[in-house]
């Protein structure tokens, strides 16, 4: 390469290190490498797992760091999550959010509809009637979520052996009975908004 | 990408015209566009495929693949027990068509390398400005006396996913209670390192839950060691009363490593029996995985050149041959191998789908990067791997690796297999057990989806 062809090259590439796409580019990439569980673009198709697209980005760290610091387990993200720093959780997370939420509206029979609507009172006030509404930063949204996800999370937040970090869930989600637990998850599974 | 993401990335790539001039002068004096070239379209080139197309939607992406159906492998020891139907593994190339990919059923014969060019069996030569050489694995059975392809409608091996996975399973539906399950593994490294110990637990799980229990499971193995062995032996256990390594233990399953007469030499086909310097045995099933290396075409266009394997540079996956050509998947070896004349041998990427995959998007993020006179990405490559013992049964190992310096580095922090007890030694609830085995079949759907959806 002669040297003039050589500085428009290296001019190019000063310029595109300023630009947006660069800047977000390592988080992107980094990104990537949850879609093989999370879905492209954080969609979820696969039931147990949840699509993490559009959840706020203070949920996601929030859940991110504790199970880095250990506060909240995990069968298997405590493991992965180590080898992520701070500010890459920081930025995995502000990705994510920024990303639509795509509502999976999964359908179910109106008897279960009818029994989770009821069972999940004591949820509305902070996830809203559908789930769609969070009444906070911190709160996940439900509402066209994976029930099947859903259910799983119940059942840790239910289980006294699995180290789960929010009281108020963790009270909420046993005083449910067995067959409310598949409703709820179920009716929120359901909601489109 | 998101779509204001990726409209930025577009302009960029448009303002970006004149460095992709110096860059890959070949396509500035050909056409706008590049010509990308896949090999193969199991996870690794389905996925390349598809990641090249989202990242810059100018490039014209052709992958050529001989079949039409493709069945995935991960989660296939689950179809020989009888939990699941094949079909659920099964997926076709209409999602990536869809995105704009050319998808060619045939297979290529020949690579040209100085001409950049590909020749296909069906006669047409294509012409690329990069290649992604995803291949899989070519089976060497001549390397195992006695064994050929002819017998494998007779003695499966059932790591290709699809007909050889039903042979199997039919073989086992008609052993009878008390027979021989012989499953003969080859020295590492090999396609999915826990699969033959996770074939061992779901034949299992079949035999205990048909009135087969007096049934022997036995694995011959060419290595002392494995993936996930700790986990698989507590397991073993608790499930099917393991009783400690070597053959003529009590339990249904017996591991036998290379050492104690685990590694096979010699087949005698017509009575199914195998030998090894101290073991002849006879198998009612016999289940030979094939010692394997680099997919065909790999060798051919002289890429192999790792022992066999794919030699590739860390931080684009391109062939450490030929910087034109991206050598991804089980075709590859993606780390510090002994074979590298390291002594401090780091652990090597395991041939997973879930690592081809992020090896596959690490290459498709170069290639654009290249194409469009950008500077190369950050590589980041990860693995996330289940095996399923028995119903709600399921544990994991998970990789991450980065490349520091221009070579590849293990993340020990962020990798790891489930725990196999929990910091107070006591043993793991099982929640943690069946939370991962739901997750295994939420990650496959992910994973089919990401790759050729």
């Amino acid at each position: 390469m002669n040297k003039k062809a050589y500085l428009a090259l290296a001019a190019v590439c000063l310029v595109f290190q300023g630009a947006p796409v660069q800047a977000g580019d390592d988080i992107e990439g980094l990104a990537r490498t949850c879609y093989g569980c999370h879905g492209t673009n954080g969609v979820s198709v696969g039931q147990s797992m949840p699509s993490i697209a559009g959840l706020s980005a203070d949920y996601l760290k929030t859940v991110m760091m504790e199970w880095k610091s250990g506060a909240r387990a995990s069968a298997n993200m405590t493991r992965l999550i180590s080898g992520y720093s701070d500010a890459e959780i920081a930025g995995l997370a502000s990705y994510f959010s920024k990303l639509p939420w795509t509502p999976q509206v999964q359908k179910t029979s109106k008897e279960t509809l009818a029994k989770g609507k009821a069972a999940s009172d004591r949820c509305e006030s902070c996830h809203g009637v559908t789930g769609g509404e969070p009444d906070g930063d911190d709160i996940p949204r439900l509402n066209g979520q994976w029930a099947k996800y859903l259910e799983l999370e119940l059942m840790k937040y239910r289980d006294e052996a699995f180290q789960m970090s929010h009281k108020k869930m963790i009270k909420n989600a046993r005083k449910l009975d067995e067959g409310e637990v598949n409703s709820v998850a179920e009716y929120f599974g359901a909601q489109s908004k | 990408m998101s779509q204001f993401n990726r409209r930025e990335f577009i302009k960029t790539l448009a303002a970006a015209s004149s460095a992709s001039a110096l860059a890959f002068p070949s396509i500035a004096r050909a056409a706008a566009k590049a010509r990308v070239i896949v090999i193969g379209g199991g996870y690794g080139g389905a996925t390349a495929a598809k990641y090249v197309k989202l990242l810059d939607p100018g490039i014209d992406v052709t992958l050529i693949e001989p079949n039409k159906t493709y069945t995935s492998c991960p989660l296939s020891n689950e179809v020989i027990s009888g939990y699941r139907d094949i079909k659920t593994l099964q997926i076709g190339y209409d999602g990536l068509k869809k995105r704009g990919v050319n998808v060619l059923q045939d297979l290529v014969v020949g690579v040209d390398r100085a001409k950049k060019t590909v020749t296909l069996q069906g006669g047409k030569t294509l012409q690329y400005d990069a290649m992604v050489m995803s291949p899989g694995v070519e089976f060497h059975y001549n390397t195992l006396e006695g064994y050929s392809e002819a017998v494998i409608n007779d003695i499966p091996h059932a790591w290709k996913a699809g007909e050889q996975t039903l042979i199997l399973k039919k073989q086992l539906e008609a052993m009878p209670d008390g027979g021989k399950f012989v499953i003969v593994v080859p020295k590492g490294p090999f396609r999915c390192p826990p699969g033959p110990y996770e074939r061992a637990s779901q034949v299992a799980s079949y035999l205990k839950h048909h009135g087969k229990a007096k049934s022997k499971i036995i694995i011959l193995d060419a290595n002392d060691s494995h993936s996930k062995k700790g986990l698989f032996q507590q397991a073993w256990k608790a499930l099917y009363g393991f009783e400690k390594e070597g053959l003529g233990t009590s339990g249904m399953i017996e591991w036998v490593k290379a050492s104690e007469g685990g590694n096979v030499n010699k087949l005698d086909a017509a009575t199914k029996t195998v030998h090894s310097d101290f073991v002849d045995l006879k198998a009612d099933v016999l289940n030979i995985i094939p010692p394997h290396k680099a997919g065909k075409i790999a060798v051919t266009a002289d890429l192999a050149k790792a022992d066999g394997w794919c030699k590739v540079v860390p931080m684009t996956m391109a062939s450490a041959e030929d910087e034109a050509i991206y050598t991804i998947g089980d075709s590859c070896v993606a780390g510090e191998m002994a074979l590298y004349g390291n002594p401090n041998a780091n652990f090597d990427m395991p041939k997973s789908a879930h690592i081809a995959m992020t090896q596959a998007k690490v290459a498709a993020a170069a290639i654009v990067a290249k194409v469009n006179g950008l500077p190369t990405p950050t590589p980041y490559y990860a693995n996330t791997c289940y095996s399923i013992v028995d119903e709600g049964y399921g544990f994991s190992v998970a990789h991450q690796y980065r490349v520091v310096d221009g070579t590849f580095k293990y993340i020990k922090e962020g990798s790891g297999i489930s725990p196999m007890a929990m910091p107070d030694k006591s043993p793991v609830p099982p929640i943690y057990r069946k939370l991962e085995a739901e997750y295994a079949d939420g990650w496959l759907r992910n994973v089919m989806a990401d790759a050729f959806g």
